[in-house]
């Protein structure tokens, strides 16, 4: 009866991570900013995303309908690259905002969250509809599985995602409880990290596709050591996008995105012509007016 | 009140417009008609160390694979056209569950790749597709 749990549940929980991971971020950072009211908009852009790859694996698996390998790559490798362009955005527009939050530029961050509203509901929209669809098949596919164990696959495939969803928002717990800096720094970074994964398995999708080339020419595989299959398999894949096998270009990907973005992101900005710059790196008691720039955060 | 959640810079509100227009694409990325489907669906069932395929010669055209998980692991399957091009996936196949794979296949040899646990090069059966019109369904 519960045969073929294990591997449908380590299918649900490494679609689901990802989704959960950024969507948690975008919450708590709404949370911190003191925005709960610009909640709903984002639960109403994660629901449309839900809903909308729910429709299109249903009829996908229950008509004949069919999405030629081509467009299924294509799609998904163009859907990658466009959500990694709204975290990127995303990103420093919260490193941004955080530094008016922490000069107490209440005017301006209202300014600029309220630009950024549509944009967040967007970002969510693509975390969770990037891999939507796929995940909808794989779904749709365990809730009509054939054989003996009918139970198994179903059951392993909704705890999956749930347990998914529950790290999402532990992650949200904990984030919102660090102290303003570390949040905004870690945030950041997370979300970042994940970015770079994304794209580098676009790029991956697009080689597929035949669209970039070099599928075959693999960096690494370390498919014997760490198997897609196995528990830090999926948590490696759904959290980073981690693949036992990356070609070299998604390798160079990854770090062409990772390595300039990251430093732009953690680089002390440059003495602001608002008041009190130095208070927008990272020392949330301290206002002060100062020409040079603090320390880091952490 | 749907345009309010449009975001206001143009080149946000572009993206917003080319995202919709993407998804408008991939509802009409492909399609086949009911009676196509039924006479050339083409079973297989991938266990944790096998790969039948129902046949192993097709004509050209439109053809589904009904791919069963007869193991116990997560598998994928494969079709590759020559130079082990990729013609058709399917990812991230359960154990017990079934997914479709449609591909148009033109005339010529391919290999059907089943790979449990998603890694090397896979258990394969070789595929030739013939040109001209369906003849025989299969089996």
């Amino acid at each position: 009866m519960f045969q073929n749990f294990l591997p449908n549940y380590l299918i649900g929980l490494r679609e689901g991570l990802e989704a959960a991971l950024v969507v948690g971020i975008l919450v708590a950072y709404l949370v911190k900013t003191g925005n709960r009211d610009r909640l709903p908009p984002i639960w109403g852009g994660v629901g449309a995303a839900v809903a909308m790859s729910l429709a299109f694996g249903a009829a996908l698996t229950f008509t004949a309908a069919s999405m030629s390998f081509e467009a299924q790559e294509a799609f998904g490798g163009t859907l990658s690259i466009v959500a990694v362009g709204f975290v990127t955005w995303m990103v420093f527009w919260m490193r941004r905002a955080a530094r008016f939050l922490k000069a107490e530029l209440h005017g301006k961050l209202d300014a600029a969250l309220a630009v950024g509203t549509g944009a967040l509901v967007l970002t969510a929209f693509l975390a969770v509809g990037r891999e939507g669809l796929e995940t909808a098949l794989f779904l749709w596919s365990a809730i009509s599985s054939t054989g003996g164990s009918t139970a198994g696959p179903i059951l392993g495939a909704a705890l999956g995602l749930g347990t998914a969803v529950l790290l999402g928002h532990l992650l949200y717990r904990r984030a919102v409880t660090l102290n303003l800096a570390r949040f905004f720094t870690w945030t950041g970074v997370g979300l970042v990290v994940v970015a770079a994964g994304v794209l580098a398995y676009g790029v991956h999708d697009l080689q597929e596709a035949g669209i970039l080339p070099g599928l075959d020419n693999l960096a690494f595989d370390v498919s014997a050591q760490v198997p897609a299959s196995s528990w830090y398999g999926t948590l490696l894949k759904g959290v980073l996008n981690f693949s036992p096998a990356m070609t070299w270009l998604e390798l160079a990907t990854w770090v062409a995105y990772l390595v300039p973005v990251l430093y732009l992101f953690l680089r002390r900005p440059r003495p602001a012509t608002a008041p009190a710059p130095a208070a927008a790196t990272g020392q949330p008691e301290a206002v002060r007016v100062r020409a040079e720039p603090a320390s880091r955060p952490e | 009140m749907l345009l309010s959640f449009l975001p206001r810079r143009p080149a946000a509100r572009g993206a917003t417009i080319l995202l919709t227009s993407l998804l408008a694409l991939a509802g009409c990325g492909g399609g086949s008609s009911d009676s196509d489907a039924k006479a050339s669906t083409v079973e297989v069932k991938a266990g944790d160390k096998s790969c039948e395929v129902a046949t192993a010669s097709l004509p050209a055209g439109t053809h589904r694979f009904a791919v069963t998980n007869t193991g116990s692991q997560i598998t994928e399957v494969y079709v590759y056209g020559e130079g082990d091009r990729i013609v058709g996936e399917v990812e991230d196949v359960g154990p017990g569950t079934s997914r479709d794979l449609t591909v148009e296949l033109a005339a010529g040899n391919y290999q059907v790749a089943c790979k449990p646990g998603m890694q090397g090069t896979g258990i394969r059966s070789a595929l030739t597709v013939s040109a001209g019109a369906a003849s025989s369904p299969t089996s």
